[in-house]
C-alpha cells in the first residue's frame, strides 16, 4: 500500500518534471525567436566573458598611466583613445566590466532578497502586518528609485559600497509588490489551506509553499533591475557618490573625464556607450522573457 | 470627492512623517560623527571643545530626543545651520528649490509632448514599421543614462556648434537640461501611454463608438484620446518624481544651480543638516506635487468623482 502510493507519488513528480522540461523549452523557444532578446543575451554573456577575464584581455591594467600618450585620439594601439593621465580606455572599460556586474548584481541581490521576504512575510500573514509593510513599500516606490537611492547614499556616505547597498534598497519596494502579488494568489489555493490545516510552521510555509511560487516572477523582475541597478549605481559614481577614482567603474570614468569634453570628447563618449549597450541588453532581455513567459504581453512584429 | 481628497491629503502627511522618522533614526545609528569629521584635519582641537559642539548640535542626546528637537525646530521653520559656515539650511534650500521645480517641470512637460503622440501613434499603428521604429527608439531612450545623454548634448550643442551656452542660470541655460531630462523621460511615456493606449482601443466603447458609423477621427479623438490623457494624468505624480530625481543628477551636469547640486556637494562633505533638510525638502516637494496631482486625476476621472 505504502509502496503504491510512493510509486504514485513518483510518478506524478515525473510527470511533473517532464512538464517543466517541456514548458521550459518552450519558453526558450519563444526566447530566441526574439531578437531583441537575442542580442541582449549575446551582450550578457559577452559581458561574463569580459569580466571573468580581464586581466588576460585588456591590453593595459586600468591604472597604467602613461600607457600611450595623454589625452591620445583613438589611434592604433589605444582604439578608444587615452585620458590625461595617458591610461588607455579599453583597457580601463574592460576592467570596469567586472565591477558592472558585481555593482548591478550586487545590488539586485540586496533588494530582491529583502524585498522577497518583505512581500511573502507581507503576503503570508495578512492583517496589520501586511498593512504595515507594504504601505512602507508603498512610500518607497512613490519616492521612486533614483531618490531613494540617492537619499540611501547620502546617509551612508559616499563609496562604491555603499551606492551598491543604496540601489539595492531603491528596488526593495519592486521585488516586494511582486512577491506579494505571488502570495495573494497562492494563499487561496487547496494545496496551500490543506497544509496549513495539517499544522505546518510558518517558516516551512512561507519558504517551502510561498518562495517557489514567487519566484519565477521575482527573477523575471530582476533581469529588468539589473538594467534600473547598473544605470543607478553609474549615475551615484557620476555625482562622486559611488565608486572613487581612480577606479575603472564607467559612470566614475564619466564623472572623471567630463573635464576634458572640449579637448578629449572621447574620454566621455566610451563609458556612455558601455553603460548605455549593458542596460540596453538587461531591457531588451527582461522585455523578452517577460513576453516568452505571458503570450499577451507580445508585441506583434511587422 | 472630498473624501478622497481627505485620504490623499492623510497618507501624504503620514508619509511625511515617516519620512523624517526613517532619516532621524539612520542619521543617528550611522559612523562618522560630523564634529569629528570637522576637526580630523586640525590636531590642535581638545577633545573638551569637540565635546561642547557636539553638545551645541545635540549630537549626545538619544536619538529620539534629538528627532523631537528636530521636529519642533523643522516646524518653525529653523532647519540648523550648516556645520561648516553655520549658514541657514532653509534659506540655502529655500532658494534654490524653485530653479529644481522649474526644470523638472519643464522637462517633464517636454517628456509629455514628445512621449505621448509616440505612443499614441505607435498604439495605433501597432505593429507597424512606425511602431517598430518608435519602439526600438524608446527602449534606447530608456537604456542610455540621462547624464550621459546631457554630456553629448551639452559636446554638440553647447561646445560644436556653440549654439546655447555650456552652464549657468538663465532661460537660454534651461534648455538643454530640460531637453535632456524630458528626452530620457519621454521613452518612459511613450511605452507607457501604447500599452494604455492598445488595451482602450481595443475596449468595447470604442468598438462601440465604431459601428455606430462615427468618422475614424471622431473616435479617435472624442473617445480614446481622452481615455488615454486620463492613464497619463494618473501617473504624472510618479512621472515629476522621476523628473526631480533626474534633476539632482542633470542640475549637475550643466551646473544648474537647484537643490540638487548644492546637497550632493554637502554630501560629500557629511554635512548632517543639510543631508536631512534636503531629504525632508524633497520629500515635501514630491508629496505635495504627487496630491495635487492625483486631485486633478479625481477631478478628471468620473469614476472617483462621483465616488
Amino acid at each position: 500500500m505504502q509502496l503504491q502510493n510512493s510509486n504514485e507519488m513518483l510518478h506524478k513528480q515525473m510527470g511533473l518534471s517532464e512538464k517543466r522540461v517541456s514548458e521550459f523549452q518552450r519558453f526558450w523557444r519563444s526566447l530566441l525567436r526574439n531578437r531583441g532578446a537575442v542580442f541582449g543575451l549575446a551582450i550578457f554573456v559577452f559581458l561574463i566573458i569580459i569580466a571573468v577575464f580581464s586581466e588576460l584581455i585588456a591590453p593595459y591594467s586600468f591604472d597604467a598611466m602613461m600607457a600611450g600618450p595623454r589625452l591620445s585620439p583613438p589611434i592604433a594601439g589605444h582604439p578608444l583613445g587615452t585620458d590625461n593621465f595617458g591610461r588607455d580606455i579599453l583597457s580601463r572599460l574592460i576592467h570596469g566590466a567586472r565591477l558592472t556586474l558585481i555593482v548591478g548584481g550586487g545590488a539586485v541581490g540586496i533588494g530582491m532578497t529583502i524585498g522577497t521576504v518583505i512581500g511573502l512575510i507581507a503576503g503570508y500573514f495578512g492583517g496589520p502586518i501586511e498593512a504595515i509593510l507594504m504601505r512602507l513599500v508603498d512610500v518607497l516606490f512613490s519616492f521612486t528609485d533614483t531618490l531613494i537611492a540617492l537619499a540611501a547614499v547620502a546617509i551612508l556616505g559616499p563609496s562604491l559600497q555603499n551606492a551598491i547597498i543604496a540601489v539595492g534598497i531603491a528596488q526593495i519596494a519592486f521585488y516586494a509588490r511582486v512577491a506579494h502579488s505571488a502570495v495573494l494568489v497562492e494563499r487561496n489555493k487547496e494545496y496551500f489551506m490543506a497544509s496549513e490545516a495539517t499544522g505546518a510552521g510558518h517558516f516551512r510555509m512561507i519558504f517551502g509553499h510561498l518562495l517557489p511560487n514567487a519566484a519565477s516572477p521575482v527573477i523575471i523582475m530582476a533581469t529588468i533591475g539589473m538594467a534600473t541597478a547598473i544605470l543607478n549605481a553609474a549615475g551615484l559614481s557620476f555625482l562622486g557618490l559611488g565608486a572613487q577614482p581612480p577606479s575603472p567603474e564607467w559612470g566614475a570614468m564619466l564623472s572623471a573625464g567630463r573635464q576634458y569634453l572640449t579637448s578629449a570628447p572621447w574620454i566621455v563618449i566610451f563609458p556612455g556607450i558601455a553603460i548605455s549597450l549593458v542596460v540596453l541588453a538587461f531591457n531588451l532581455l527582461g522585455d523578452g522573457i517577460r513576453e516568452a513567459i505571458d503570450p499577451t504581453q507580445r508585441r506583434s512584429r511587422g | 470627492m472630498t473624501t478622497y481628497i481627505l485620504k490623499r491629503l492623510f497618507a501624504g502627511v503620514i508619509t511625511i512623517l515617516v519620512v523624517t522618522v526613517v532619516v532621524a533614526l539612520l542619521i543617528h545609528i550611522m559612523p562618522g560623527d560630523p564634529v569629528r569629521l570637522l576637526f580630523a584635519m586640525s590636531q590642535t582641537t581638545s577633545a573638551a571643545e569637540i565635546e561642547a559642539m557636539r553638545q551645541d548640535l545635540g549630537l549626545d542626546l538619544p536619538w529620539y530626543q534629538q528627532y523631537f528637537m528636530y521636529m519642533g525646530r523643522m516646524l518653525r521653520g529653523d532647519w540648523g545651520t550648516t556645520i561648516r559656515g553655520r549658514q541657514d539650511v532653509f534659506r540655502l534650500l529655500w532658494v534654490r528649490i524653485p530653479n529644481t521645480i522649474v526644470l523638472a517641470l519643464s522637462g517633464l512637460l517636454i517628456a509629455l509632448l514628445i512621449g505621448f503622440p509616440l505612443g499614441f501613434l505607435s498604439a495605433y499603428k501597432k505593429g507597424s514599421i512606425v511602431d517598430t521604429a518608435a519602439m526600438t527608439t524608446a527602449i534606447m531612450g530608456i537604456s542610455i543614462p540621462h547624464f550621459w545623454l546631457g554630456l553629448m548634448l551639452m559636446w554638440l550643442f553647447a561646445i560644436e556648434l556653440q549654439w546655447l551656452p555650456v552652464a549657468g542660470q538663465g532661460i537660454k541655460n534651461l534648455i538643454l537640461p530640460a531637453v535632456t531630462l524630458g528626452l530620457s523621460q519621454s521613452a518612459v511615456i511613450a511605452r507607457l501611454t501604447r500599452s494604455s493606449m492598445i488595451d482602450i482601443l481595443g475596449q468595447d466603447f470604442v468598438r462601440t463608438a465604431r459601428s455606430k458609423g462615427l468618422r475614424e477621427t471622431m473616435v479617435l479623438y472624442r473617445h480614446a484620446l481622452r481615455s488615454g490623457l486620463v492613464t497619463i494624468v494618473a501617473m504624472l505624480g510618479l512621472l515629476f518624481t522621476y523628473m526631480m530625481g533626474g534633476a539632482v543628477v542633470i542640475e549637475n551636469v550643466f551646473a544648474w544651480n537647484g537643490v540638487g547640486r548644492f546637497s550632493v556637494e554637502q554630501i560629500m562633505e557629511r554635512d548632517y543638516p543639510v543631508i536631512q533638510g534636503f531629504i525632508l525638502l524633497y520629500a515635501i516637494v514630491v508629496v505635495v506635487v504627487s496630491v495635487l496631482m492625483d486631485i486633478v486625476y479625481g477631478w478628471l476621472d468620473p469614476r472617483i468623482k462621483r465616488g
